[in-house]
């Protein structure tokens, strides 16, 4: 039976940085739902996740040979991703308000009522969110929704690991102060029994 | 009860310390029920956070084939900020470079000044030494016209000798000191920016 080798991230690396497509094509893939992820959890509008993380993968490519693999290539993903968001958030300040409404719901089988409440809750947790700072936001969403430790998001934001710890309690701090009323009279309302 | 552990609580909760600062507060939560509280409320928030679900996105392989049309031919390959990171290193370079410029051409002067005074020099290289020789034009002037002589003459030569030759080279060998000290300090303050995790070690 034949084997079929399959190369390992490092030799990705090195084929796309002299010029490998399909290599590149290979990374994007491993990479994609990251980095489309971080941009979403960040503006909070799928379709511009989509368009920001095509636009970090076409300057990764640019720049592909300028980077250095003793760093990790998620976290120099992510750092060209969040500046990509950040921009984008600069520049089209009405994304905010308008990514609300596209929010998906996890379970699409309940009830009117129930969904009513489940729509209304997701909302109040994603407009909390995008409020937070930007500063304070991605660091918020570095560590909850892709799990990086404070190492990895210190380097990836090239920032001291000192502020990744700041701007994280804060932002946890400022989330439980604008969830805490509106978010747990809903939960409340939400486990009532109709009977 | 010792001090609350608050400003620890979020680092234990996402796994981050270690060794004595992570004792530290083990043993504060087992006796503390206000820090206990604070701690299953981070933990409440991670879970109402991980409720928002992520939305579908196209297959990652959509995805890089859509990529891969609009990917440019070249490659950047050198950027900026390798050019940046290049000329930082040789600004240290740059500096002892000067220092040594500057060091050298002082104890040749010397020497050359040395050796014309002693008329060792040869008429060739007389003019090597003849910048070097005439340190105190302007005292010499004021003295051929009679208005400086004697102690005053003598002084007004030295310090104009010193102005001439020393203080400009005190003055760089300085300069080229403080620049060099500053990039120091910025190194440093580099460096430890980057080594600053080291407090959650405990």
């Amino acid at each position: 039976m034949a084997m079929v080798m399959i190369p390992s991230e490092a030799e990705l690396i090195t084929k796309a940085q002299n010029g490998e497509r399909n290599a590149f094509s290979e990374l994007v893939c491993i990479h994609a739902q990251g980095v489309r992820n971080v941009i979403y959890r960040m503006c909070g509008d799928p379709q511009i996740a989509e368009d920001a993380a095509q636009e970090t993968f076409i300057q990764a490519w640019k720049h592909l040979p300028s980077y250095r693999p003793q760093t990790s290539l998620r976290n120099w993903l992510y750092r060209i991703a969040v500046n990509a968001a950040t921009d984008l958030l600069r520049k089209e300040k009405h994304i905010l308000p308008n990514a609300l409404e596209d929010l998906q719901l996890r379970d699409p089988q309940l009830g009117p009522e129930a969904l009513f409440f489940e729509e209304e809750r997701m909302a109040l947790i994603q407009k909390a969110i995008l409020s937070l700072p930007e500063a304070s936001r991605v660091v918020l969403v570095l560590r909850e929704y892709e799990g990086m430790s404070y190492h990895e998001i210190a380097d990836a934001l090239d920032i001291p690991v000192g502020t990744v710890m700041s701007r994280l309690n804060y932002a946890r701090k400022s989330l439980k102060d604008k969830l805490e009323q509106s978010l747990f009279v809903h939960v409340e309302v939400k486990h009532v029994d109709p009977r | 009860m010792s001090t609350h552990v608050s400003e620890w609580l979020n680092a234990y909760h996402d796994g981050e310390l270690h060794g004595t600062q992570l004792h530290r507060v083990e043993v504060h939560l087992a006796e503390c029920g206000i820090c206990q509280a604070e701690l299953e409320s981070l933990e409440s928030l991670s879970s109402v956070l991980h409720e928002v679900p992520a939305p579908e996105f196209t297959a990652p392989e959509r995805f890089a084939a859509q990529i891969n049309l609009r990917l440019p031919h070249e490659q950047t390959k050198v950027s900026r900020k390798q050019i940046l990171e290049i000329g930082w290193w040789m600004i240290p370079v740059g500096l002892l470079g000067a220092w040594v410029f500057i060091a050298t051409s002082t104890v040749l002067s010397d020497i050359l000044y040395t050796a014309h005074n002693l008329g060792l020099l040869s008429s060739l290289s007389n003019w090597l030494a003849f910048g070097s020789s005439n340190n105190s034009y302007w005292s010499a002037t004021l003295g051929q016209f009679g208005v400086l002589s004697g102690n005053s003459l003598n002084w007004a030569e030295a310090t104009e000798s010193f102005t001439r030759m020393s203080l400009p080279q005190i003055s760089l060998q300085v300069s080229i000191a403080l620049l060099y000290l500053i990039w120091i300090a910025i190194w440093w303050v580099r460096h430890t920016r980057r080594g600053s995790g080291q407090l959650l070690e405990g």
